[in-house]
């Protein structure tokens, strides 16, 4: 019996992957391990690997084509051995019995057989790349400028008739706060034509009156320049961002601080931690430490708000933002808390390098509790981070830079830092998270405090 | 008429018309011999059927009818174009698809009409214009109009079961018809003798209950005198005839023929029983033709035939948006 | 308004013609004395004569070309065949001789004639003497082709066709002659090439043609009870095709069955839904355009089998839901 590949689903949002290259031909040996294919999910760049060894037989999808998880992307078995032409679509759906049911078909009544094709694919996502839908259902799309890629279909074998996409629209569009839906009335405003910015397309005030704005001056079509879709990781970011954004009531407090004994610590321990790890420490993992210690004093920063609860987490999982090609990951530093100088300086160089090198794998990326931001090899001193959801707090590092300080009634150059502290206010109120970061900063100008 | 010891001349026509009627075997000849020389050379597409040799018979049974009379054809048409008062301008028009042509170049050579002076059309389909042709005589019957309608066909088409319902139709109703088939001895390749038993087409109306004639259909004097008495006893309302014109085309079926199915001999048989010389003959021998007036008809009619194809040349071809015109009234 | 048969609709017209025009006349097997096959000349030769009620031999052909043949030069002919079965032996006159010979002269004559004829299944005539080959004669262009479902229908189509000056096939379905409806007593016309609405809905469109209006009615019916709204339009005449209010119909609710009598394969169903297909009501389909007609077979004697053979009410029901998925 051939077993199927098929697209795994890497993280719980994940819908469809893309497919970004075959390893393997029809017909070449597989073994166990082996990777057969690389897709692309909305977070990650991930090789594939093969579950059983044989001969991979059949391959439904090519490169680009964006599948659904658990989709029967190929078949790994013996030579010879025979696979439905066409993907069977959802792995576990009864696709045992496919050849099976293929061969015997024909003893079947053909009415019989019809009715269970029917019945055993309704409702199933497409497989092969098109999408089923009916000329109204399509024109309706194309009207609203929506995809139909995400429309579950009612007919038969998930064809998508009219009525679901307008249902779709629906639930997408018509989500509107009542002040908005207010001013839209008083304005005549046809809600289904405004964009909603809020979560999940929520049309908010501004939307409504963006949209009066751009009806009364109409916005020519001026700019010009390259045009790139917005997709894979670019889309992710923004999306998770403008959540952010708007779902959550930021503030951001900011605090200089004096980094002259961090300085000294780190001129101690660099050789150590470099002969222990090979990687040299940087104010990052000194930060790092200095936080997480500081986190356990501060259960709130350590929380996250999911669906009207604020977690309380145990762990303190430090995530780390990433520049990498064409966006920002963040990669997790598990129980920070509980690591030294030199294990820290090795996780976090380590995620850094596979973040770049697109390597990192789901268990990585996810889990952090609470997030830093480091800008301090640029000439910034404080910004506003935005919060990585359902964290409820961010930490923003600025450079390290002399100035002139007052230190006991005297001038005097020090090299200061400015941490950047975002917060949650639905969670976390002002006193709070200003105990917090003055507690840090103080653990940052007396280190040794760490030890104790 | 006494025209010459053998030949009497029944009705009565002038000395014009018979000349008329010479002149128009030599149209009917000319017209046709040019058109298969326009095919030779393919100046003209599609194809052609052509009645070199059957003249007198559309010539002479032709010679009796008005205006008002009728006539259905066949697609070995143009001969009976001509004889109901076609003009040969317009008929080389239609064979060159040009919209001065009868049909505005949308019939060709099959379908060449001329319903206002008669001509109800030549037609594509074996015996399909004998219908028709019993249709006409049944509207002179119910609206009672004095004109007749003459159907031409050809020995091949008496074999259809058309012929055989239309004759009877316009037996059992006395309809002012006459069957007019020009026997010319094959139906494309198949020689009549061996498609049907009967001795003579002729004989076929006997099962209708309406006389056959058969006539010598190279001998126009007797093609017109067999018309006459068809012609009166249709008008006086005791229905149709079956003439039966024995003749023989000179050329093939139609443009591409290699005449596999008879004689060279047979050919040359026929040749010598020429309509046209016949008729000459007898026009001198009664003194109302020479040689030299013969001669001058001709050379007249072959200058027609070239004006003809002059006009058709520079006439315009239809457009495009006549594809669509006339398909409803 | 009072109420005659669909049978009587016909004669109607006819005779109310013949008394105003004496060009009009009616040719045909057994129309005589005997009153025509199913009775729809009877009483006519008493009122207008033999020779306006022409009582002809065996000859479809024969009578097909004398038909046209005196249409060319000046009558108004109503050509009956006995069984629509038999235009397979008029066809040559209709076909290569009606259709045509307005074209091929170059606008020069018309053959302004009806050709009359019931068509359809359900009366145990079996394979020759119940078919319904309207498609055949709607490939033709020159031909105008109607189908009329109720007795009002017959009556104004057949006057429009009478009143036409091209060849017109006037199909009349064997079980609706006995079907009655409201009829106005002085002439009227129905243009040839609008189509009737006979059903309002907004669910889904049927398009069915002759009895199947009926059938398709009586299927509506059936639906309502299950809150589906169905619209029954009916084409009435097959060539010319009023293609807008099909075309606005399907627009309207997203779907549509075609429903006829005569076999699917090749039938005038799959023209008009290659029709709508590719017409301005492709982009309102929410389902694929369903068929339904005859089986691919001659029409059986058995009545099971014979009623097997065409569309029938609980096969419309069951379309429009699959139609809709509800099935």
């Amino acid at each position: 019996m051939a077993k199927e590949v098929f697209m795994p689903k890497l993280s719980s949002t994940m819908a469809v992957g893309t497919l970004l290259q075959w390893f393997k031909e029809e017909g070449d040996p597989v073994e166990v391990g082996e990777p057969i294919f690389e897709i692309m999910t909305d977070k990650i760049n991930i090789e594939v690997e093969a579950y059983e060894e044989g001969i991979l037989l059949k391959k439904y999808f090519q490169e680009d084509d964006e599948i659904p998880v658990n989709t029967i992307i190929a078949y790994i078995g013996n030579e010879g051995e025979e696979v439905p032409l066409e993907s069977p679509g959802i792995s576990g759906e009864d696709t045992d019995d496919t050849t099976a049911e293929t061969e015997s078909e024909s003893s079947k009544g053909i009415e019989v057989a019809a009715t269970e094709a029917v019945e055993s694919s309704s409702k199933t996502v497409p497989v092969d790349g098109k999408v089923r839908a009916t000329p109204a259902a399509r024109r309706v799309a194309r009207e609203n400028d929506f995809s139909l890629n995400t429309v579950p279909g009612s007919g038969p074998k998930g064809r998508i008739h009219e009525q679901d996409v307008i249902q779709a629209i629906a639930d997408n569009t018509v989500l509107v706060t009542p002040l908005a839906e207010k001013i839209a009335k008083e304005n005549g405003v046809d809600l289904t034509l405004v964009t909603g910015t809020g979560v999940r397309g929520k049309i908010e005030k501004a939307d409504v009156l963006a949209y009066i704005e751009a009806q009364k001056a109409p916005v020519k079509e001026t700019v010009t320049g390259e045009r790139v879709k917005l997709k894979g990781l670019r889309k992710a970011i923004a999306d998770k961002m403008l959540e952010s954004v708007r779902s959550i009531p930021h503030v951001t407090l900011t605090s200089d601080v004096d980094m002259t004994k961090a300085i000294e610590l780190r001129k101690a321990l660099l050789p150590v931690v470099e002969s222990q790890t090979g990687y040299r420490l940087s104010y990052t993992e000194i930060i790092m430490k200095t936080v997480a210690h500081v986190l356990g004093n501060h259960p709130k920063v350590n929380a996250a708000l999911i669906d009207n609860e604020i977690v309380y987490n145990n762990d303190v999982n430090i995530g780390l933002a990433v520049a990498v090609e064409n966006g920002l990951i963040v990669p997790s530093v598990k129980q920070a808390n509980k690591k030294g100088l030199a294990e820290l300086t090795e996780a976090s160089k380590t995620l850094g390098k596979k973040a770049r090198d697109n390597k990192l794998t789901p268990d990585e990326m996810q889990g952090s509790t609470f997030t830093i931001s480091n800008l301090g090899m640029y000439a910034i001193d404080g910004f506003t981070p935005i919060i990585n959801p359902p964290e409820t707090a961010i930490l923003g590092i600025g450079r390290i830079v002399e100035k002139p300080v007052v230190v006991n009634g005297q001038i005097e150059v020090r090299p200061m830092m400015v941490l950047s502290l975002s917060f949650d206010h639905r969670v976390i109120d002002g006193a709070p998270a200003a105990e917090f970061l003055t507690e840090l900063k103080e653990s940052l100008e007396d280190p040794y405090s760490l030890l104790v | 008429m006494q025209l010459t010891k053998e030949k009497l001349l029944i009705p009565d026509l002038s000395n014009d018309k018979l000349i008329d009627l010479y002149k128009q075997m030599w149209q009917i000849r000319l017209f046709d011999e040019k058109v298969d020389e326009f095919f030779a050379k393919g100046m003209i597409h599609g194809t052609t059927h052509l009645a070199v040799g059957q003249e007198a018979s559309a010539a002479g049974v032709c010679a009796l009818l008005t205006v008002e009379d009728k006539i259905t054809s066949t697609h070995r048409g143009h001969g009976h174009c001509i004889a109901k008062g076609a003009t040969a301008d317009k008929m080389m028009a239609e064979l060159f698809g040009r919209t001065t042509g009868y049909c505005k170049g949308k019939g060709g050579s099959m379908h060449i009409a001329d319903v206002e002076m008669g001509n109800l059309g030549a037609n594509g389909i074996v015996a399909g214009g004998i219908p028709l042709a019993v249709g006409s005589a049944l509207t002179a019957k119910m609206k009672k109009l004095d004109y007749v309608t003459v159907c031409f066909f050809g020995d091949g088409a008496t074999n259809e079961g058309s012929f055989h319902e239309a004759v009877n139709l316009a037996a059992i109703w006395d309809l002012p018809v006459i069957f007019v088939c020009e026997n010319n001895q094959y139906g494309m390749s198949g020689p009549i003798k061996e498609m049907a038993k009967v001795e003579h087409i002729a004989d076929r109306a006997g099962a209708y209950g309406i006389p056959g004639v058969v006539a010598d259909g190279n001998d126009i004097i007797e093609m017109i005198n067999v018309t006459d008495e068809a012609i009166n006893r249709a008008r006086s309302g005791k229905g149709p005839t079956l003439i039966e014109a024995k003749t023989y085309r000179w050329k093939g079926h139609s443009k591409s023929d290699a005449k596999k199915y008879r004689t060279r001999e047979e050919e040359q048989e026929w040749r010598k029983k020429d309509p046209i010389k016949r008729y000459k003959e007898v026009l001198i021998e009664a003194g109302l033709l020479t040689e030299e007036k013969a001669e001058e008809i001709r050379l007249a009619v072959k200058q027609e035939i070239e004006d003809a194809v002059k006009f058709a040349e520079e006439s315009p071809a239809p457009t495009l948006d006549d594809l669509l015109t006339d398909v409803y009234a | 308004m009072r109420e005659i048969t669909y049978l009587e609709a016909v004669r109607e017209a006819m005779s109310q013609e013949m008394r105003k025009n004496d060009d009009v006349y009616i040719l045909g097997e057994d129309i005589g004395v005997y009153g025509g096959a199913f009775g729809v000349t009877r009483g006519m030769i008493e009122e207008f004569g033999p020779e306006r009620v022409r009582n002809t031999p065996i000859s479809e052909a024969g009578i097909a070309g004398a038909a046209v043949g005196s249409a060319l030069t000046g009558m108004r002919p109503i050509l009956e065949l006995q069984f629509s079965d038999f235009i397979t032996i008029a066809l040559d006159q209709m076909v290569n001789q009606a259709a045509k010979i307005r074209y091929m002269y170059g606008g020069k004559g018309k053959v302004p004639m009806v050709l009359r004829t019931p068509s359809g299944s359900g009366t145990g005539a079996a394979a020759q003497h119940s078919q319904s080959l309207e498609a055949w004669v709607a490939h033709i262009p020159g031909l105008k082709v109607v189908q009329p479902s109720t007795a009002y229908d017959a009556k104004g189509l057949l006057k429009a066709a009478m009143d036409d000056d091209n060849p017109v096939i006037f199909y009349e379905h064997k079980l609706l002659y006995k079907t009655s409806s409201d009829v106005p007593e002085e002439e009227y016309s129905i243009p040839l090439g609008k189509a009737d609405i006979k059903r309002e809905g907004t669910d889904v469109t049927i398009v069915a043609t002759a009895i199947m209006v009926h059938k398709s009615l009586e299927a509506a019916k059936e639906l309502e009870k299950e809150g589906i709204s169905v619209e029954v339009v009916d084409p009435r005449t097959i060539v010319p095709l009023d293609e807008e209010t099909i075309v606005n119909s399907v627009k309207k609710t997203g779907k549509v069955i075609v429903v006829h009598e005569a076999v699917k394969r090749g039938g005038i169903g799959g023209e008009i839904a290659s029709m709508i297909a590719e017409s301005e009501a492709f982009d309102y389909l929410d389902a694929p355009i369903k068929r339904l007609g005859g089986a691919n077979s001659p029409i059986p004697y058995n009545p099971e089998l014979e009623k097997a053979h065409v569309p029938q009410v609980p096969d419309i029901i069951k379309a429009v839901k699959e139609t809709l998925n509800r099935a």
